[in-house]
């Protein structure tokens, strides 16, 4: 894997190591515990949050997390090592996440991480050099119906191909100068030609 | 009976306040609120049999009649359990992208049930747009007043909190979820005591699924009877089928429960892709295991599966195509179990293991007979000596594959190992460990 410590998708900040949440993100974090009768129920909804900030969780990230709801840094490390979505290194700017599951690997899953490989040169747990891209393979998404399903932070990319991978993985390299409007973008395309590809069929 | 819960499925924008209120959604919840005591509506609920959609097909009535009464010494919670993740199933995430007014009726109607005042939707990681959409909809019923101090303008407070996950699949046994709602590892809780007794943030609380909520709101507005004309004696209504892997047209289905798993296939997803044979069809999720296809014509209901040794779980319906090894299946699945289990429990963090590396050998062309041994030992070993019924899932597809394919798993063993020996190469392309 890729140690390169490069920002991550939309607006984290580019010295991501060191940077603390900014004060607009911490006040959220702060309003959170009291959502739940005892305030450690709002650890996971902390922790997601600063990883959609940073992109990854920092030891500083749990220290901070544990330190909102009242719990122990090494309690928190024991959760988030326990869930998949929490990482703890950085990853590409556009983390892909290829289903393996039956549906999908009966649907040509095996496949799509091939072109992935073959057009980025990039497999399982790796990120490319310029630190855009990483590649996962993940268990069941949910989407069984429309497989085989290729997932950029939680976007789900439906029904795809080698070829409409391809041509996913050029926008994506294209517009990275603004990932997140490029990533939605992307998104709102693929749904659009999904719906048409099934004529509204769930 | 006409559909009733997938009517707003082909949209392409979710069903939003305005539009629903317009097609009549929270009037039976506002009638409820306004005139019927939470007896009222458990007992309707009881009455039409409705059974819980997340897999386990207990009776949903029940299950709330076990909470707790008035006088309450305290909060009493509804938990909705959105943390779909069972291979194969995909119908929740259609409720809550397409129609979320439906589920959060349901949710309305049946924390008043229960006496609860909150609501914890706990929602997978991974469902990001189906939680945008819920936070959507949810703002929209606190606007309205619907949520909040005063519901429907009784006396009642209700709120509902947006929970999501993180990633685990184990977090949809519901104490592994109620745990990971406390911010805790989602490891399944010893039971008893059970949920109505100590569940979330140890005071009382049903969990329910989100297909059975969406089931409520029809159920309290066109009775028990009503209910019951659809569906089998003893599993009424519809149910969401799935039916993925290689058919024609993949999708969710809204048909009676006990429709035969033939039907779905053939007539409702277009049959096997590309005009090929059947291998093998998954009835209800990954841990419901595999059958031949000359089970085709088996009713889609709790009761007929159980005949045929295996389970309706969530209805999920997966379609393994010939030119499919059962033992590359069977090795998906249990490199999948092999990921998830939590790990509290020595016989599930082994078993699924071991039993990954015995797969592993068919597929690698090291079969042997004393295996399928080795395998049953590893599954009775391991099932009912955990805490929840992790290994009854992992064993699922393991124990079918060695009922109804051992002759299949043993050929295509041999095979390997041959072209092996002729080529020297040891490469099988399919979902190999790493």
């Amino acid at each position: 894997m890729s140690a390169a410590g490069q920002a991550g998708a939309g607006d984290r900040p580019a010295t991501a190591p060191a940077a603390a949440p900014p004060d607009d993100l911490m006040s959220a974090l702060r309003a959170l515990p009291s959502r739940y009768p005892q305030a450690r129920g709002a650890l996971l909804p902390i922790l997601t949050r600063l990883q959609e900030w940073r992109g990854h969780l920092t030891p500083a990230d749990m220290r901070l997390a544990g330190e909102l709801v009242g719990v122990a840094a090494a309690d928190v490390f024991s959760v988030v090592t326990f869930y998949t979505m929490y990482r703890q290194r950085p990853v590409g700017r556009f983390p892909l996440g290829v289903c393996r599951n039956i549906a999908c690997w009966v649907n040509g899953s095996e496949q799509l991480v091939a072109t992935v490989r073959e057009t980025l040169g990039i497999g399982p747990g790796e990120t490319t050099p310029d630190g855009l891209f990483s590649l996962e393979e993940v268990e069941c998404l949910g989407s069984c119906g429309s497989a085989p399903c290729l997932e950029i932070d939680s976007c789900y990319f439906e029904q795809q191909s080698p070829v409409s991978v391809k041509a996913l993985l050029a926008r994506l390299k294209a517009g990275a100068g603004d990932a997140a409007a490029t990533l939605a973008a992307a998104h709102a395309d693929a749904a659009a030609e999904l719906r048409r590809a099934r004529d509204g069929r769930p | 009976m006409e559909n009733y819960l997938s009517t707003e499925f082909r949209r392409a924008t979710p069903l939003f306040l305005e539009e629903a209120r317009a097609k009549g959604r929270y009037r039976t919840a506002q009638r409820v609120f306004e005139t019927l005591t939470p007896e009222q509506v458990v007992d309707e609920v009881k009455n039409s049999g409705l059974r819980g959609r997340g897999g386990a097909w207990f009776p949903t009535g029940i299950k709330w009649s076990f909470m707790p009464k008035e006088p309450l010494k305290g909060p009493s919670y509804l938990v909705i359990n959105a943390d779909e993740g069972e291979p194969g199933t995909f119908k929740d995430r259609q409720i809550m992208e397409k129609d979320p007014h439906l589920l959060l009726e349901g949710i309305l109607i049946g924390s008043f049930a229960i006496r609860a005042e909150t609501a914890f939707l706990y929602i997978r990681g991974e469902y990001k747009l189906a939680h945008d959409t819920l936070a959507q909809a949810i703002a929209e019923l606190e606007a309205a007043g619907i949520l909040g101090d005063a519901a429907f303008g009784t006396k009642r407070k209700m709120r509902i909190v947006l929970h999501r996950g993180a990633g685990a699949y184990i977090c949809g046994e519901e104490t592994a979820l109620l745990n990971s709602l406390e911010g805790r590892r989602g490891e399944p809780r010893p039971k008893p005591p059970f949920p109505a007794v100590w569940g979330a943030f140890g005071r009382p609380t049903s969990v329910n699924n989100v297909e059975t909520l969406a089931n409520v709101p029809a159920i309290l507005e066109k009775g028990a009877a009503w209910y019951k004309s659809a569906g089998t004696a003893q599993a009424p209504g519809h149910l969401l089928f799935g039916v993925s892997g290689a058919v024609e047209r993949p999708g969710c289905f809204e048909l009676p429960l006990g429709t035969t798993a033939r039907e779905l296939v053939e007539r409702w997803a277009g049959g096997v892709k590309g005009g090929r044979r059947m291998k093998a069809f998954i009835p209800g999720g990954a841990s419901t295991g595999f059958l031949p296809p000359d089970r085709l014509d088996v009713p889609m209901d709790p009761e007929s599966l159980r005949k045929e040794g295996t389970m309706l779980g969530t209805g999920g319906i997966i379609v393994i195509p010939e030119g499919v090894e059962i033992v590359d299946a069977a090795r998906v699945f249990s490199r999948f179990f092999r990921h998830e289990t939590c790990g509290q429990c020595s016989p599930c963090r082994e078993g699924s293991a071991w039993s990954d590396q015995v797969v592993g050998r068919f597929q690698r062309g090291e079969g042997r007979t004393e295996d399928f041994v080795l395998l049953d030992a590893i599954m009775r070993g391991s099932k009912q000596r955990t805490i929840c019924v992790f290994p009854e899932a992992f064993a699922g597809p393991l124990g079918s594959a060695v009922k109804h394919f051992k002759d299949d798993l043993m050929a295509v063993s041999a095979r390997r190992a041959a072209a092996d020996a002729g080529s020297g190469a040891a490469a099988h392309g399919t979902a190999s460990h790493g």
